[in-house]
């Protein structure tokens, strides 16, 4: 296979080619079993790699904040970064075989991280839906950014985070904040709970419109946001 | 410019720690990286993208400690970090796992490699857009991306068979 054709794969997958040179190259693979075949090895690829950093990921804490400056307000002092910190390199060097299997074998099933952005395609706000990881994540409400993109807010796992759709259904996390304690799927104002700053930093920043209707978004999840 | 840094601490966090290779080296990568941009925020061009400028600022960090490291003969060989977990490392989240496997798949590309596939497949970037955070022309971005995966699909392929052969024992 030339480098070329490698080229044309890698920018069908990332929705990098022309309308034109998209399906001539959508041609290519009907014809070509061997390219067909690569190109969906090189997808479960990106997903199971992609999937691992998302499903890993560590919460934002008022703590890490402060510890990189960002914040006025000094750490609570029973914050122990040391001893999290020395966790985290433990898992992250433990390069065994066995851990490489994992990924090796999880490689097809749906990756965490589409698992998410599947469930805020199709969820209403205030239902729940359990991820694949065995979290529950509740969408909480739709807003449409300044540059046109579809984002929700959704708590999961203890906290509420802000997602917004690229392109071919994928939703990828602007920002995270803290779920407010309590489990009152109801209260959407107070989404924001104990640390709003994140996510209303988020919200300036998107250029936010107001949240939509519940008529609105089903509207949007009956075709596929477009 | 701190309440727009925060909102992308998540994706930047996930940067860095995709590029160091491991949590603690990540967030070590971070910090600096923060701190960098807060020290040097007059120099930020408020029409240019935030996060752009930032993931080239830890890219720069890293290629910068990468260097010094091997100079300095001081980086931490694996065996010498696995048996620094001790009874920790038993202890792991099946995502840390996963996400330990696919590092260890990461850590064989080349560094602009490297950065190119977690711009563009893990943040989602779009060429233009990763071209822009690695000062390169899009074609670059074109040619890396598909080495990059070229070369994952190779390692993945290898780490497949002693790890099918392991589970038949």
């Amino acid at each position: 296979m030339t480098d070329d054709e490698d080229e044309r794969l890698a920018a069908w997958l990332d929705g990098a080619l022309s309308p034109e040179e998209a399906e001539a190259f959508a041609a290519a693979l009907d014809a070509d079993p061997a390219l067909a075949a690569k190109a969906e090895a090189w997808r479960a690829n990106d997903q199971a790699l992609a999937g691992a950093f998302f499903a890993a990921e560590r919460p934002i804490d008022d703590a890490l904040i402060a510890r990189l400056g960002l914040a006025s307000v000094p750490v609570a002092a029973n914050d122990n970064p040391r001893r999290s910190r020395l966790g985290w390199l433990a898992a992250g060097s433990a390069l065994a075989a066995s851990l490489v299997a994992a990924l090796v074998f999880t490689v097809r099933t749906p990756a965490p991280g589409d698992d998410l952005s599947a469930a805020l395609e199709r969820t209403a706000s205030l239902a729940s839906v359990q991820l694949a990881d065995g979290r529950t994540l509740t969408p909480l409400l739709t807003v449409r950014a300044a540059d046109g993109r579809w984002c929700r807010e959704f708590r999961s796992g203890g906290e509420t985070a802000l997602a917004c759709r690229k392109d071919a259904g994928r939703w990828t996390i602007e920002a995270h904040g803290q779920a407010a304690t309590g489990p009152d799927a109801g209260s959407i104002a107070m989404a924001g709970g104990a640390d709003p700053a994140p996510l209303d930093a988020a919200y300036r920043r998107l250029g936010a419109s107001d949240p939509v209707s519940a008529e609105q978004e089903r509207a949007l999840i009956g075709k596929g946001w477009n | 410019m701190q309440p727009r840094i925060i909102a992308l601490l998540p994706r930047l966090r996930r940067f860095c720690e995709g590029l160091a290779g491991t949590p603690y080296d990540g967030d070590d990568l971070m910090q600096a990286t923060v701190e960098r941009a807060l020290t040097r925020a007059h120099q930020f061009d408020e029409g240019t993208r935030l996060d752009s400028w930032m993931y080239r600022i830890a890219q720069n960090l890293h290629i910068d400690r990468a260097r010094s490291q091997k100079r300095r003969g001081t980086s931490v060989d694996l065996e010498a970090a696995e048996a620094l977990t001790g009874d920790d490392g038993r202890q792991i989240t099946e995502a840390r796992s996963d996400l330990a496997a696919a590092q260890a798949v990461l850590q064989a590309l080349p560094e602009d490699q490297r950065a190119t596939f977690l711009l563009v497949v893990v943040e989602g970037l779009s060429y233009r857009e990763a071209a822009e955070a690695m000062e390169v022309p899009i074609g670059t971005v074109m040619s890396r991306i598909a080495r990059a995966r070229q070369r994952i699909a190779e390692e993945l392929a290898m780490i497949r068979k002693p790890a099918r052969q392991e589970t038949a024992q």
